[in-house]
């Protein structure tokens, strides 16, 4: 088991630094294919309870039979898969920005909770993690069609929850925690499963193709239409 | 002063008699009753905090008063904390009181009321309790929101072990709540139907997070709980003060564990010293420096507070600054005047007051090790001399003080390395010497061992080698060989010398090991003896000498199957007569050979022993080449004569020889053996490894074996091998071959004649048929004109006459040959048709032409062209030939009774026409008369006599 995790923490730091490689290099893949492999495996490998929430519930104590059960993701915290899947590309991966953005704004507030430096190992691990994923999603954004930079952040609707009020039960907010993180694991697997459809899709993703194979403008002009009929930008559904 | 005192007593005294009067007057007494009272709350902390005032008080007056405080929970009448507070009051000075609830005051309604009384001995007859003032009710349910369930305390801090209370405020009747901690359910007292009290006992530690307790609603999915921090707070260990200079106290301490704080409310450390009244906060969890005044404080007693959000430790120490006096490491540390033996240290300490004196220890290292140690009283400056010092070695010294009246720790060491001076070389090298007899010449090689540091007292340059001429004892010859030689060669002539070798350093000389070398090498036939090795070595032993001996050497080379044998030998005393030769070279399996040495007081060594043994014996690496031999019916030979014992791995104790026969017992003088394949066959055991071959006898002839040969040594045999298959002769197969033999070579003799004298006998047994091609008739026609004429075909012969031959045989000619030949004809009958020939022949059977014929179809038929179907063609005609032939193949024309016989062989004549092929299908040849060529047919009997028969096809004619 400890050498499990720690193949695991192994593991999370050398994903980390690939993740942060991109970023450090000042510089995007610009293959399209190659990136969204790559943004698969980083959701498949983020989705897993071990890489957070496992530790954060065996550090808080809420292995505990009666209590472990309530540590279940609140809804409209995170988009729902469904919603994610009828959004546009360049939509999911602003909403996909912006609610890691708010992820890490809450495990900065969660880190406040654990006061032993190694306990906090993870959560800097996952932190660096989704930097990195959040660099990769720039670089998708600026090989589709309209890049993030241009689009002004999403407002914070039911898909990007902002952080909840300030609460000073530290029973509560270890509990509103767990289920934060349950909900994170969870869209990071609903993520992983919308690239995948990007990758199986060969249709939407001529329709999405990557920047260099969409210079022939009028097909662009098409696709934004489109895509803003299937989806309003910012709105997320159930 | 008095007279405004006094003024000031008339004065009060007026003014209480004048309230006294009022009392009395209004029917109710004058007190000092708390006034304005106000009650907070503090959550956290679980207390409550009153404040009120006394208005009664005159202007500037003091007294001292005692308030009583009365607390109720839920209800007024539930009183559960009464408690007097003193104090002195002053006129609207506004009084402070708190009190900590053990139950959260969520938990449940508190309601505090107060009265007060003057407790001052100015006026005693003010001493009586002032009216109640009204409860003050608080209640922070009410604010608690509406939520359905709370827990309570939140965020609790305590120390392990402490007792805690929790509650729960249910909003809910309904609801059955049950609570937990950390998953185990907990029990409580119902305090009101919504309120349920835990009473926690000894809480203990469970993690750095706090404990969880929580509650849930059996409806619903409410939960709520509270997170329990339990703090360890463990007290400071090791506290103590010193200093290095008298100028600064350093102070450490290992902080104990405050687990289960968060950071911001770890503990902090508080340095006090009574004496001084002084108190420093310490900037670090584990020291803190302290000033020392510059007054001479001597005695100190410090205390140590560590304080944390829950509780404050402390420790205290009490010491006399001079007896915590930590020198500083020496300083200026030399090691002068090193000479080969002695070397002289010195250095500085720091001061440490005006009169103290330091103990500095000094310490001196050698190869790693202390091997002196000195202790010497400074007062500032410090010098050790240090003695008994081995020349050219490396040392190390070092120094540290203390403080020599009061000690208390040992200054950090200061260390200097140094190598003292060489000197001569103080002990003579080993030398030994090797000496071989070349082309008249005797070789001496000479070897030494080189010195060991110790005696060597320095680093060695070189070596001096004299050669000193016994027989001319003026002849001297010095070699210098530069070290790190350890040996050299010396080509002498037969002459006896002695060798003087010296070993030099850069100061002087060593004493000088002799040894001789006599004209007779001394390499007397000395029998080898064996000795056995062991895990410590070999133990030689040999006869003491009886004559004057001045020691003895054991020699043995290390690698003796190297070329360069790497030579070695132990100098050993007059004395001894047994050594122990050990060595970490020695190798198992491998054969050392040891020489043992006598020194005669003229330093020549004579050999005296030799030994051989290995130091662990190992099987026989390899097995002997057998050759087999002599081999009977009843016995073979064996032999190895090839065979290397010495090279084996171990001494060669004898041999094994295994055999393998179909016979169920084994034979005489063998035992049956099991193989490591399980196979059984015989052994014989030859136990003397010299013997090279061995006869293998009582076997069965014409019997097949298998035998196997392999050495043993102590440890055990050799590898198995393959079996060499041997099948005995049969009893009687020489007595034939000694008949056959002959038998056949007689045969092939007789054989071989037979076939040189083939032609001989051929004539003589069966000679051949005579060609008529090859006759000389043939060499008659060709001389006639006509060249057209050829041989006669048989069709147009007319028989006619006999031919009658008369011809030596063996003297056939060819038709080529002109030699005419002189026929001999006999006319039997006349032709009936007309014949242009010129007369009649005469016609018989030729019996033997006829089987010729019949046996072989090319017999005596020469063909113009060699056709195989003119050949067949005769066989066709002569199929007919034998079954024409019959019964009468053998009979004569005589005994053949008219009428009975159907065929008869007609003779004809050859005519010179016949045989002309070209004129063959045109011109029918007519018969030539009294040709010499004859041939026969087989004709029908009833036409023998027509001429015009044709046995042959046109397409045979060539015949």
């Amino acid at each position: 088991m400890r050498a499990q995790l720690m193949r695991r923490t192994l593991l999370s730091l050398v994903l980390g630094l690939l993740f942060l490689s991109t970023p450090a290099m000042g510089s995007c893949l610009d293959n399209y294919q190659e990136l969204l492999g790559q943004l698969q495996k980083q959701a498949d490998f983020m989705q897993h309870t071990s890489m957070l929430l496992d530790h954060y519930i065996s550090i808080q104590g809420l292995d505990k039979d009666g209590l472990k059960e309530h540590c279940q993701e609140r809804p409209g915290v995170f988009p729902s898969k469904d919603a994610l899947q009828r959004l546009s590309r360049q939509e999911f991966l602003q909403i996909l920005n912006n609610t890691l953005g708010h992820v890490l704004h809450r495990l900065r507030t969660l880190q406040k909770d654990i006061p032993k430096a190694q306990d906090l190992e993870k959560l800097n691990i996952a932190k660096l993690n989704i930097r990195g994923f959040k660099n990769n999603i720039h670089c998708m954004a600026q090989l589709l069609p309209g890049s993030l930079e241009k689009t002004e952040p999403t407002p914070t609707g039911p898909g990007a929850s902002p952080s909840p009020t300030p609460i000073s039960d530290a029973f509560q907010r270890r509990l509103e925690g767990c289920r934060f993180l349950h909900g994170y694991h969870r869209f990071m697997h609903s993520v992983g499963q919308v690239f995948r459809e990007w990758g199986q899709s060969p249709s939407r993703s001529r329709r999405h193709s990557p920047r260099r194979g969409l210079r022939k403008g009028t097909h662009r002009t098409h696709l934004s239409s489109r895509n803003k009929r299937l989806m309003p930008r910012g709105w997320l559904p159930r | 002063m008095a007279l405004f005192s006094a003024f000031q007593t008339t004065f009060l005294l007026a003014l209480l008699s004048l309230k006294t009067y009022q009392s009395e007057v209004l029917s109710e007494p004058l007190s000092l009753a708390p006034e304005s009272l106000e009650v907070s709350i503090d959550s956290a902390r679980q207390c409550l905090h009153l404040q009120w005032s006394v208005h009664n008080l005159a202007y500037h007056q003091e007294l001292k008063m005692v308030f009583q405080i009365e607390i109720s929970r839920i209800k007024t009448s539930n009183v559960i904390w009464v408690e007097n507070y003193s104090t002195t009051v002053k006129r609207n000075q506004v009084l402070r009181w708190s009190w900590e609830s053990k139950l959260p005051l969520e938990c449940a309604k508190h309601s505090v009321r107060m009265r007060g009384a003057v407790d001052d001995a100015q006026v005693p007859e003010l001493r009586f309790w002032s009216n109640w003032t009204s409860w003050e009710e608080v209640d922070v349910q009410s604010s608690l929101g509406h939520d359905p369930l709370f827990v309570f305390p939140k965020d609790k801090l305590v120390e392990e072990g402490s007792n805690v209370t929790i509650c729960y405020v249910s909003r809910s009747h309904q609801n059955n709540i049950s609570c937990y901690l950390e998953g185990v359910r907990m029990h409580g007292e119902q305090l009101d139907p919504n309120v349920c009290v835990f009473h926690l006992k000894n809480v203990p530690f469970i993690r750095e997070t706090g404990t969880n307790i929580y509650c849930k609603a059996d409806r619903g999915d409410v939960i709520k709980g509270i997170v329990l921090f339990v703090s360890i707070f463990e007290e400071t260990k090791d506290f103590s003060c010193e200093t290095r200079d008298l100028k600064t106290l350093n102070c450490t301490w290992a902080p104990g564990s405050d687990a289960g704080l968060l950071t911001q409310l770890s503990q902090s450390y508080t340095l006090f010293e009574s004496f001084s009244g002084k108190k420093t906060l310490c900037k670090h969890k584990s020291w803190c420096n302290w000033q020392v005044p510059p007054d001479s404080q001597e005695m100190y007693n410090f205390t140590l507070t560590a304080e944390n959000y829950l509780r404050k430790r402390s420790v205290h120490l009490l010491f006399n600054l001079t007896h915590r006096v930590h020198p500083m490491a020496p300083f200026n540390v030399f090691v002068k005047n090193v000479s080969a033996t002695n070397a002289t240290m010195t250095w500085k300490v720091h001061s440490v007051g005006n009169y103290s004196t330091l103990l500095c220890q000094i310490e001196l290292y050698g190869e790693g090790k202390v091997i002196q140690k000195q202790n010497v009283s400074v007062k500032v400056n410090g010098k050790h001399l240090m003695k008994k010092l081995e020349p050219s070695t490396e040392y190390a010294a070092q120094v540290r003080c203390a403080n020599a009246n009061h000690f208390w720790k040992w200054s950090e060491w200061t260390r200097r390395n140094f190598t003292t001076a060489e000197a001569a070389p103080s002990e003579a090298p080993d030398v030994w010497r090797n000496v071989k007899s070349v082309q008249g010449h005797c070789v001496v090689t000479l070897f030494w061992k080189p010195l060991s540091k110790l005696q060597a007292n320095g680093k060695i340059l070189f070596y001096n080698v004299v050669l000193e001429n016994l027989d001319r004892p003026s002849t001297l010859k010095l070699l210098s060989i530069p070290a790190p030689a350890n040996g050299t060669e010396l080509t002498l002539d037969q002459c006896s010398y002695q060798i003087r070798v010296t070993a030099n350093n850069s100061v002087g000389t060593s004493p000088a090991s002799v040894i001789a070398v006599s004209g007779d090498p001394g390499n007397k036939e000395v029998e080898e003896e064996r000795v056995r090795g062991t895990e410590d070595g070999f133990c030689l032993s040999w006869k003491p000498q009886p004559g004057d001996v001045t020691g003895y050497v054991v020699e043995w080379c290390e690698r003796p199957g190297d070329p360069l044998c790497d030579l070695q030998w132990k100098n050993l005393g007059p004395d001894t007569t047994s050594t122990v030769v050990s060595s970490d070279a020695f190798r198992p399996g491998v054969r050392y050979n040891f020489r043992i040495y006598g020194i005669s007081t003229e330093r020549i060594p004579y050999l005296l022993e030799k030994k051989t043994g290995y130091s662990q014996e190992l099987v026989p690496s390899d097995n002997p080449q057998v050759l087999m031999s002599n081999l009977t019916s009843y016995s073979f030979t064996l032999s190895w004569k090839d065979y290397a014992a010495e090279s084996q791995p171990g001494f060669v104790r004898g041999y094994s020889l295994y055999l393998k026969s179909k016979a169920a017992r084994c034979l005489p003088g063998s035992e049956k053996a099991v193989l490591s394949d399980d196979s059984i066959c015989c052994k014989y055991k030859i136990d003397n490894p010299k013997q090279k071959t061995f006869v293998v006898e009582n076997l069965q002839p014409a019997s097949f074996y298998e035998f196997f040969l392999t050495p043993y040594t102590s440890v055990g045999e050799g590898p198995q091998g393959a079996f060499t298959k041997v099948t005995t002769p049969d009893e009687y197969s020489h007595i034939l071959i000694r008949v056959i033999l002959p038998m056949i070579f007689s045969i092939l003799l007789i054989m071989i004649l037979c076939y040189l004298k083939s032609q001989w006998m051929k004539e003589k047994c069966y000679p051949d048929i005579p060609d008529p091609y090859k006759s000389s008739v043939l060499s008659l026609i060709k001389s006639k004109e006509n060249p057209r004429l050829t041989i006669m075909n048989v069709k147009d012969c007319i028989p006619d006459a006999i031919e009658v031959i008369n011809k030596q045989e063996g003297t056939r000619k060819s038709l080529t040959e002109t030699e005419p030949t002189k026929p001999t004809y006999l006319y039997l009958l006349p032709t009936e048709k007309s014949h242009s020939g010129p007369g009649p022949c005469i016609c018989f059977e030729n019996f033997t032409y006829n089987q010729a014929a019949s046996d072989s179809a090319s017999c005596g038929h020469v063909p113009v062209t060699p056709k195989a179907q003119p050949q067949l063609g005769l066989l066709t005609s002569s199929e007919n030939g034998p079954k024409a032939l019959g019964k009468n193949y053998v009979n004569s024309l005589g005994e053949i009774p008219a009428g009975e016989t159907n065929l008869n062989y007609v003779s004809q004549l050859a005519s010179p026409m016949c045989g002309d092929k070209s004129s063959l299908p045109t011109n029918p040849p007519e018969p030539a008369l009294c040709s010499e060529y004859k041939t026969q047919m087989a004709i029908p009997m009833g036409l023998a006599s027509p001429p015009s028969i044709t046995l042959l096809d046109e397409g045979e004619h060539d015949h």
